[in-house]
């Protein structure tokens, strides 16, 4: 009887319309915008890309690969690149996709009052410069670049930039402002509540890409729910008790609920690794981390299988490298990092001349991230060898503020998601004095990396990683140590869900009853 | 009386100034600004002074000061930097949601321990005052958040009486909305109940030893005469401020009771802006609360000489 | 002579008991409360370990232990300074009235109307991530609580007969203040001071369960308390030690203090 009632209520409150055929999903944080690419969030980003599609996509490997192109054709030059467009694609009104609309876009993107997040990577700013787009016919748009660059597919297909994705005219309103996103998705925009849901609903008119299987955010892309309601819960201790009551069908988990939640009858857990990189972060123009042996000792010391264990329990595995372990950049020679060796380490801290001054790692206690747990753990270890390391926890945007301005010893800190190597590279790297919240200060690297940037040539591309991946193992100005993980927790009832890049990918999840 | 009242509202005015001018400085002296928060670890510092030359953080502080005030006594709190709504519906859509919470809580909470407070103070050191104390105290020294978690893990999860997850409006489907409400109101309900029983008591024991109740029991007034007559009426009093404290900080501290249960409340409202550096936000919500605190302080005090003919209101 | 009364005894044990315990945690506990143990993670209570470990493996009794010197000393500290500030400014503006009563109000209902988390937040990034922050930003929290009660039994005593008999008797404001108010401010100080201490503990806790608090590796109960909630499914011990810790500690220091306030009310004095 209570049950009943309460499952009644429950129904009826959070899945009201057809709710055989509607999920409930819980996101820790709500969306900035509905407006793509412009207020956002990668939360935002991931609600955005159920909407909308780019002219090019990432696939499940991280490679730019046509979505709203058939194909995408190079000139012999490297600067002129020729998209022509899928056939039979419509926007959510109905209206079908031509190269206007694609011109439209673009001109709206690199119109300074869209705040679009990427215009500075497109307007020459950022080393890059479109010079003209044009639309020979209705089927074929054409892309002028200043010079060759082997990431501006890329660049276009970056999920900050909301894949630099096609908008119908309609989605803005008589008088140039936001209204909503009309586009090319499989799932239309449909309410939302500030700081409690959003959802979207299936677009029937929805032309899929071919291809059969699901593939990053390429491929068979086929809405197959009704109704997708993301409910905004912040805590993850109501996260799980919603995911057990059966309040909610699917939300990120902490990693310690994993094991707990594997065991309910009515639940899945999914795990797959991301592009996130957790790093102890060193400043190395700090007078004591300035000293390469110590740094070296500190790498010698840590015990990364322990540390990825203090929060990811027995799910992650340790990745020393700056390159992810999913890319298709991680070959033999980025599996060779660093080794625990704590007989090494206390041998390199005496010849450091190391005699026993303060290092304070800085660490933030948000619960999603392996920041604390990481820090303590290390903390531990480098006491161990005889480091005298303090831990101080400060919220998120202190340290974050810490990082931008270089003002720290140690970090425990996590680089977001990059697929190519060229941009993970030029995360981190870069001269202190114009960028204080660069961490490796090297002009050789430095070269190695702008190299990475115009180079196509895949070997080539490698040898270039290959060579930087062991600068870094080497000098130490960072210490990588593993790879983010995606722990999704879902209703057995939902089926053909997998995580990828930390996106709650809706497309091809069906739901059985 | 009016005049006190107008006094008191006249007087609230440099309270509020107080506070507007300290809230801005203070959130501007912690480290993080919105502009690189928003742009994360990618951020350079080209694209932070942007943003923040788009936000109007690049101008000077007196500068930035001078244009929130001016709009402030337009009756504009200006626009969230993270959602971009407007700032005061934003609070008044917040504020009424922890508001209902909290005025309920405190009520019931003021039923069951006013008259149980007065109620030990009678008895006192009889096992009925022993145990009652020992209650209050227990709830009392229990965190909220702890027994807010408690409260789910029975109600929600063991029993399924309840909703875990979520938040309804009253007015959008009454019946569930209650449903949502009931467990945030039983924990700050028991809570509460801890703060006021012993505030009640202690005042009526102080009550009980005047010498008016001595002289009151000499007359051979009965005991109940007695109690409702001199000592409760006396004692409301003290207790009437607390309960007014009670409000004023709950208003504030209720962020920890509407995290649990994934309410969205002004109290939420202000922890989130104060994590990302919401500053209009910020400054609002804590204007707003401010505010109120003023508002119901004024309330309070004008009551005071009803509850206790010996202050005289001025 | 007489027995004590049973509140004070029941109090007296419990704080006589927190007091031994922090004082032994500082040259012994069972374990290191710091060590991590990779083996143990979340062991439950057991021979080995009688309160069970926590998410890194560390000893919760051990942590419990060095935990009750620190959490105590916060709470402690932070009372004094809300007391002793909020008395002084709640002494002077009731006293004096008029308009430097209502100027001191003005700024007091100022603070007052700060949410303790806000001023908290504020005040640890100016003074730093660590105990002291968080003393001086509850007791600054704080002490307008005290400054408004104060200052409120200040007016109502004001009009009564033995005030302004000593006045009547030629004796000066400032004697009259100390010698004839000030006491009569320690009942309802006491009982507040003893609730205090209560919301300091708690703050503490609260605000780390926020994500405000100071969360060193070094135990508090309020950070055990906050670290606990994740782990609430798997392994209760956690959250259920160092909540009892600081229910009981609470229900000593409240027993303790009415029975000091039985002791130190004037009217009472000689009355048994």
């Amino acid at each position: 009887m209570n049950r009943l009632l309460a499952s009644a209520f429950t129904l009826l409150v959070l899945a009201s319309p057809a709710a055989a055929q509607s999920i409930t999903v819980a996101v820790a944080a709500d969306i900035r915008s509905n407006n793509p690419g412009v207020n956002r969030d990668d939360n935002t980003d991931d609600f955005a890309l159920q909407l909308v599609e780019g002219l090019v996509g990432y696939n499940e490997g991280g490679v730019a690969t046509p979505l709203l192109a058939e194909k995408v054709d190079l000139s012999a030059d490297g600067k002129t690149y020729t998209f022509t467009l899928r056939q039979g694609v419509k926007f959510h009104n109905g209206a079908e996709l031509s190269s206007a609309d694609v011109l439209w876009s673009w001109n709206r993107y690199m119109d300074p009052k869209t705040d679009w997040r990427c215009t500075s990577e497109f307007d020459g700013r950022s080393g890059l410069k479109v010079e003209a787009v044009t639309a020979p016919d209705a089927r074929t748009v054409v892309m002028q670049i200043d010079k060759p660059n082997a990431l501006f597919l890329d660049t276009l297909a970056r999920t900050d930039c909301a894949m630099t994705a096609i908008l119908h005219k309609d989605s803005v309103k008589a008088d140039g402002s936001w209204d909503k996103p009309i586009g090319t998705g499989p799932y239309k925009f449909g309410e939302w509540k500030r700081g409690e849901y959003f959802t979207m609903t299936a677009f029937e008119g929805y032309k899929s890409p071919s291809g059969g299987q699901r593939d990053g955010y390429v491929g068979s892309k086929r809405p197959l729910l009704k109704e997708v309601k993301f409910l905004v819960v912040k805590d993850p201790a109501t996260v799980k008790a919603g995911l057990i009551s059966g309040a909610l069908d699917m939300a990120e988990i902490l990693p310690s609920d994993a094991a707990e939640l594997k065991k309910s009858p009515k639940l899945s857990v999914a795990a797959e690794p991301n592009a996130v990189r957790h790093v102890f972060l060193i400043q190395t123009k700090d007078a004591v981390m300035g000293n390469q042996k110590l740094r070296q000792a500190i790498a010698a010391s840590l015990d990364m299988d322990e540390i990825v264990a203090s929060f990811y329990n027995d799910l992650g595995k340790p990745n020393t490298s700056p390159i992810y372990s999913g890319s298709s950049y991680f070959g033999e020679v980025e599996k060779k990092g660093h080794v625990y060796d704590p007989d090494r380490a206390k041998k390199l801290l005496q010849e450091a001349g190391y005699k026993g001054e303060k290092i304070v790692i800085l660490a933030n206690k948000r619960p999603t991230v392996p920041s604390f747990p990481a820090a303590v753990v290390a903390q531990q270890m480098l006491q161990a060898v005889g480091v005298n390391a303090e831990i101080e926890v400060l919220d998120w945007a202190t340290q974050l503020d810490r990082f931008n301005k270089g003002n720290y010893q140690m970090q425990s800190f996590s680089f977001s998601a990059r697929f190519d190597p060229a941009i993970a590279f030029e995360q981190f790297s870069g001269p202190k004095d114009k960028q204080p919240r660069k961490t490796w200060d090297n002009p050789d690297a430095q070269k190695q990396i702008d190299k990475l940037y115009v180079t196509s040539d895949r070997a080539e591309r490698q040898k270039i990683v290959d060579e930087l991946h062991k600068r870094v193992i080497d000098e130490v100005p960072m210490i990588f140590a593993f790879n983010g993980l995606d722990i999704i927790a879902h209703a057995k009832r939902v089926q053909g869900f997998k995580p990828w890049q930390s996106k709650l990918r809706m497309w091809e999840v069906t739901l059985a009853n | 009386m009016l005049r006190f009242a107008l006094t008191r509202i006249l007087m609230s005015v440099p309270t509020l100034l107080i506070v507007s001018v300290s809230v801005f400085a203070l959130i501007r002296l912690i480290p993080g600004d919105p502009a690189s928060l928003m742009l994360g670890d990618l951020a350079t510092p080209a694209s932070i002074a942007d943003l923040q030359a788009r936000l109007g953080l690049d101008q000077s502080l007196p500068v930035q000061f001078g244009i929130w005030f001016g709009n402030l006594l337009k009756g504009d709190l200006g626009q969230s930097i993270n959602s971009q709504q407007a700032v005061l519906p934003l609070i008044l859509q917040r504020f009424w949601i922890s508001a209902q919470i909290v005025l309920v809580a405190v009520a019931l909470a003021s039923l069951v321990a006013v008259p149980a407070g007065v109620l030990a103070a009678w008895k006192q050191d009889t096992s009925l005052d022993l145990s009652l104390v020992a209650v209050a105290t227990l709830l009392l020294s229990i965190p909220t958040f702890w027994l807010g978690l408690l409260l789910l893990l029975f109600f929600g999860l063991k029993l399924e009486w309840l909703p875990v997850v979520g938040y309804v409006s009253i007015a959008e489907s009454p019946l569930a909305g209650i449903l949502y409400l009931i467990m945030p109101i039983m924990t700050l309900f028991l809570h509460e109940i801890g703060v006021i029983l012993r505030m009640a008591r202690a005042s009526t024991l102080e009550v009980l030893r005047l010498d008016y109740i001595t002289h009151a029991r000499a007359k051979g007034l009965t005991e109940g005469a007695v109690l409702w007559n001199h000592a409760f009426k006396n004692a409301f009093g003290p207790t009437w401020t607390l309960i007014g404290l009670v409000l004023g900080n709950l208003l504030g501290g209720i962020a920890v009771v509407e995290t649990v249960f994934t309410i969205p409340g002004l109290g939420r409202l202000l922890v989130d802006s104060i994590f990302a550096r919401d500053y209009p936000v910020i400054q609002g919500c804590m204007l707003f609360v401010a505010f109120t605190y003023v508002l119901v302080n004024l309330v309070i005090d004008l009551c005071y000489p009803i509850f206790d003919p010996r202050v005289t209101a001025q | 002579m007489r027995l004590p009364a049973p509140n004070a005894l029941v109090g007296g044990t419990l704080i006589g008991f927190l007091v031994v315990v922090a004082a032994v945690s500082s040259v012994w506990t069972p374990y290191d409360p710091l060590r991590l143990s990779f083996r143990a993670k979340l062991a439950a209570p057991s021979g080995m370990h009688w309160l069970g470990t926590d998410e890194f493996g560390r000893d919760v009794l051990s942590r419990l232990m060095a935990g009750a010197a620190t959490s105590v000393w916060i709470s402690l500290l932070t009372v004094a300074l809300a007391v002793s500030l909020g008395t002084v400014i709640g002494l002077f503006s009731g006293y004096v009235r008029g308009w430097v009563d209502r100027t001191i109000m003005a700024f007091n209902d100022a603070l007052l109307a700060f949410p303790g988390i806000l001023l908290a937040l504020g005040l640890l990034a100016v003074v730093g991530a660590n105990k002291y922050g968080i003393i001086l930003a509850l007791g600054i929290a704080y002490a307008p609580s005290v400054a408004r009660i104060v200052r409120g039994t200040v007016l109502s005593l004001r009009e009564r007969e033995f005030i302004s008999a000593s006045r009547v008797m030629g004796n000066s404001e400032g004697f009259t203040m100390l010698r004839h108010i000030l006491p009569n401010c320690i009942a309802p100080l006491t009982v507040l001071a003893t609730s205090m201490f209560g919301w300091v503990l708690l703050a503490e806790s609260s605000l780390s369960f926020l994500g405000l608090g100071v969360p060193p590796p070094a135990p508090t109960w309020g950070n055990m308390l906050a670290g606990s909630r994740p782990y609430i499914g798997q392994a209760v011990w956690l959250g259920i030690f160092p909540g009892l810790a600081i229910s009981l500690t609470l229900l000593g220091i409240n027993l303790l203090g009415d029975a000091l306030r039985d002791k130190l009310d004037p009217r009472m004095r000689g009355a048994r």
